[in-house]
């Protein structure tokens, strides 16, 4: 492709963790939305593998490689306005790592994602009789309003995923960019300048 | 049924009886009385799940008495405590019934027949081991959620 080159932006732990949470997710939020008495623990377990991959994020983001530092992370966000007034080119973003709309969704998806292993550990199911680890260390009005919450979170996260899987097919159909297989591979075609209102 | 249980509802009975001149709506009332046996059926099947769970050692006696007794709430005549117009549009605050209950009736009604299904293989099964109990007591907890999830406001 003219003014691109192919670099390798996602280093290997990267791959794997976003696989690793991808399949966590989706299997900690079905066995938690089709629950019944005999799954319910699998949905806590898959809720303690989720935090400590998210545990596993948040620090990736200070010592891992520069495409996946929270730094980079912010610093694409503010070239957001920038980038959506011309998002509808039919062209790769070709940025070396998130695209600002890419930042934006990966932030919102971490902050979701926390909010649900944190709520999680104070609410409960009463009907199965599964509470999370620490339910009975606070009152019970705290595990109603924190099961309310988790409840509520589980439909912002569906939205989320099903937004992050619309934008990839929006950028696979329409902007003629596959961002799939360098999650797969590590390599990603980059913008010889860095790419849309890139600040790298 | 056993003495204690007996007791129980005597005690029931007259907290009731008291209770009745405190609040005059008749809805209240019934609120009140539905709540109480929702606080006997989970205090009666908790050690049950527990056990079940393996967060409280299992007591074949124990077992058997908590299921007989829940299976005798169970089937409480309730039918009384659900009078149409009690639910959380006309009680908030003080319900967490939802209008829907009565709405699509008979649903929670079949519902309501799923447990008492549950809880007589429960309360048949509970003392003959902690594989009998297990086996019985995922039913029980699917029939409470199955009820909960569609007749039950997330908050007060």
């Amino acid at each position: 492709m003219e003014g691109y080159r192919r670099e390798a932006v996602w280093d290997p732990v990267t791959r794997l963790w976003h696989w690793a949470l991808a399949a966590s997710v989706i299997a900690g939020w079905s066995l938690g939305e089709f629950r019944t008495f005999s799954v319910m623990q699998w949905h806590i377990y898959l809720g303690y593998l989720t935090g400590c991959l998210l545990i596993f994020r948040y620090m990736w983001g200070f010592v891992g490689p520069a495409p996946i530092r929270h730094r980079t992370l912010f610093a694409s966000l503010r070239g957001l306005p920038d980038y959506l007034r011309q998002v509808g080119r039919r062209r790769p973003s070709g940025t070396p790592g998130h695209n600002p709309l890419g930042a934006l969704s990966v932030i919102a998806m971490l902050l979701a994602l926390t909010a649900q292993a944190l709520t999680g550990l104070f609410s409960e199911d009463d009907g199965l009789f599964f509470s999370g680890p620490l339910a009975s260390e606070v009152s019970s009005d705290t595990v109603l309003l924190m099961t309310g919450y988790h409840n509520l979170f589980a439909k912002v996260v569906l939205a989320l995923v099903a937004l992050h899987v619309a934008a990839i097919l929006f950028y696979l159909v329409w902007k003629r960019e596959n961002l799939v297989l360098p999650m797969l591979n590590g390599r990603k075609w980059v913008r010889r300048n860095g790419g849309d209102h890139s600040s790298t | 049924m056993h003495s204690a249980s007996r007791w129980l509802f005597v005690l029931l009975g007259l907290s009731l009886a008291f209770g009745a001149s405190a609040a005059d709506d008749p809805n209240e009332k019934a609120i009140k009385a539905r709540r109480a046996a929702m606080t006997l059926q989970s205090w009666y099947v908790g050690p049950l799940f527990q056990m079940a769970k393996g967060a409280m050692e299992y007591d074949a006696d124990a077992a058997r008495t908590y299921a007989a007794n829940f299976d005798a709430v169970v089937k409480i005549d309730a039918a009384a405590m659900w009078p149409a117009g009690s639910g959380n549009d006309a009680y908030e605050g003080k319900t967490r019934a939802l209008p829907e209950l009565w709405s699509t009736w008979p649903e929670a009604g079949e519902k309501a027949q799923a447990l008492i299904e549950a809880s007589s293989q429960l309360a048949a099964a509970a003392g003959d081991g902690l594989d009998a109990l297990r086996s019985k007591i995922g039913a029980v907890g699917n029939a409470c959620k199955g009820c909960h999830d569609d007749f039950r406001a997330d908050k007060m």
